[in-house]
């Protein structure tokens, strides 16, 4: 006797069984991930080796018994956790260079105090880096520094260097580092002097609110959000991803606010006059001329940078006056390029090794 | 059978997120691009920030009224207490430079030597 044939087909009821299994799976993990506490970050050993106000300078404990003589020193953006440099295991340049065998010390920031309003370019670079680099130097015993700074931190490394053509940097590193202010883009029409009234701005609130920068940052891609909620739940029952999405998802929220007359000055000089393109730049009554940098220079720049784009980034290596520089462009954007899962294989490698062979 | 029409689904899901991802960033950006968007998102944040102030005036009036620090009292305080926290410091610096060395952990050798161009690693590590 043969089995009466059901009205459905077989597949169709299969898949539909799959995909409701699926929204459920999906829903149950959705729950567990919002009442998941925040997702760990930053776990390569470290130390704080010095703090003041919104100032941390940290210390990863090195991972080889012999490194590099020259100790390197990161420099984190003033909107941004360094973090970013240690995402997870695996996936931290961090832990890459300890493991290349570099001396790892990062300058990060927490969120600035009200009463740190008034911090500017002077503050960040003749006072907060040059007392890290003598920090560095004390703890390393070595005077030769190579330095590391990733975007808005670059820009605070390359004002340090120019206004200390004779110091310490040995090496020095940009990653995804604007100079040419008037070519970044959407930032610089909504910046538009004729329009933005930053000292309105400034005067009322003192501190841009962290949910500003965030604001900002997100306005040049306002569909991400959203596409990466949409990636989330389609691809929530992979665990690598969900860890993935969590750790660079609380990167992105846990912004910084940013000091009022910091704001004020960078708008100024930099976005409304790009006094560090023209070499006009002074700080603290310093002349922060690019040209006056002659130590061997990296830059690396992302294909596909929305923040930095590519037209900003290009004129440094013609601006320094270094005999020993590079540029070296990447496919990713303006973090992926940082920590992004394909960055042990991109650009952690060409940063380590350019640097090894001036590291010694 | 199932698993491949889902695979199938999931990859073309992907694929048209990302595409409206690019679309919309795109017209996002040519629109938000222009002068007439900053004018009207500088025109907006001013009014914004006109509300703030009055409304910050009038906070001021009504915590003096009830006898109570205003917002710009406790600044000040905040601002004294870190004054105070930076003259410490330095003190503090000052001593630390007179101390014996606190510190005394083990350090690496400082003699690691770049890879050789054929790929040999130039020092014993691992």
């Amino acid at each position: 006797m043969t089995e009466p044939s059901s009205p459905f087909d077989e597949d169709l009821l299969a898949g539909m069984q799959q995909f409701f299994q699926h929204a459920v799976d999906r829903s149950r993990r959705s729950l567990e991930i919002a009442a998941a506490p925040p997702h760990p970050v930053g776990l390569t050993p470290k130390e704080v080796l010095y703090a003041r106000g919104t100032l941390r300078l940290y210390h990863y404990e090195p991972q080889c018994d012999e490194v590099y003589r020259i100790p390197v020193l990161l420099v984190m953006a003033t909107t941004n956790k360094a973090f970013i440099f240690d995402l997870a295991p695996g996936q931290s340049m961090i832990e890459y260079m300890l493991q290349q065998g570099f001396d790892v010390y990062v300058i990060d920031w927490e969120p600035p105090s009200y009463a740190e309003r008034g911090l500017t370019l002077a503050d960040y670079t003749q006072d907060f880096i040059p007392t890290c680099i003598r920090k560095v130097q004390e703890d390393s015993g070595e005077e030769d520094v190579s330095v590391i700074g990733y975007c808005m931190g670059g820009v605070l490394s390359l004002i340090y260097a120019a206004t200390h053509a004779d110091g310490p940097v040995k090496n020095l590193v940009c990653l995804t580092t604007p100079v040419d202010f008037h070519k970044m883009g959407l930032t610089q029409v909504w910046n538009d002097p004729r329009y933005f009234d930053v000292d309105s701005l400034v005067d009322t609130v003192g501190i841009l609110s962290a949910e500003s920068v965030t604001q900002m940052f997100e306005m040049q891609r306002p569909a991400q959000r959203l596409a990466g909620q949409l990636r989330l739940w389609d691809q929530i029952l992979d665990d690598d991803f969900v860890d993935n999405y969590r750790a660079f998802n609380r990167w992105g929220e846990e912004t910084l606010p940013l000091a009022g007359e910091y704001l004020r000055e960078t708008t100024k000089e930099l976005s409304w006059s790009n006094k560090l393109f023209t070499g006009e730049l002074v700080v603290d009554g310093k002349e922060a001329k690019l040209s006056d940098i002659n130590v061997p220079v990296l830059s690396i720049v992302a294909e596909h940078d929305h923040l930095a784009p590519r037209e900003s980034t290009r004129p440094l290596l013609d601006l320094v006056s270094s005999e020993d520089k590079e540029e070296i462009m990447l496919k990713g954007g303006h973090v992926s390029l940082m920590a992004g899962p394909r960055a042990i294989k991109r650009m952690w490698p060409c940063l380590s090794e350019w640097l090894g062979l001036r590291s010694v | 059978m199932a698993d491949k029409q889902n695979d199938q689904t999931a990859q073309s899901f992907s694929e048209m997120v990302t595409q409206w991802e690019r679309n919309f960033d795109a017209f996002a950006n040519q629109v938000m691009g222009t002068e007439a968007y900053s004018q009207a998102m500088n025109e907006m944040q001013k009014a914004q920030l006109a509300m703030q102030r009055t409304l910050n005036q009038n906070m001021g009036d009504q915590l003096a009224n009830l006898n109570l620090p205003s917002r710009e009292d406790v600044i000040q305080l905040t601002e004294m207490i870190y004054q105070l926290d930076r003259r410490l410091e330095r003190i503090e610096e000052k001593l630390a430079l007179n101390d014996a060395p606190k510190r005394n952990k083990k350090k690496p050798a400082r003699t690691r030597q770049p890879k050789e161009a054929d790929g040999k690693e130039g020092d014993k590590q691992p």
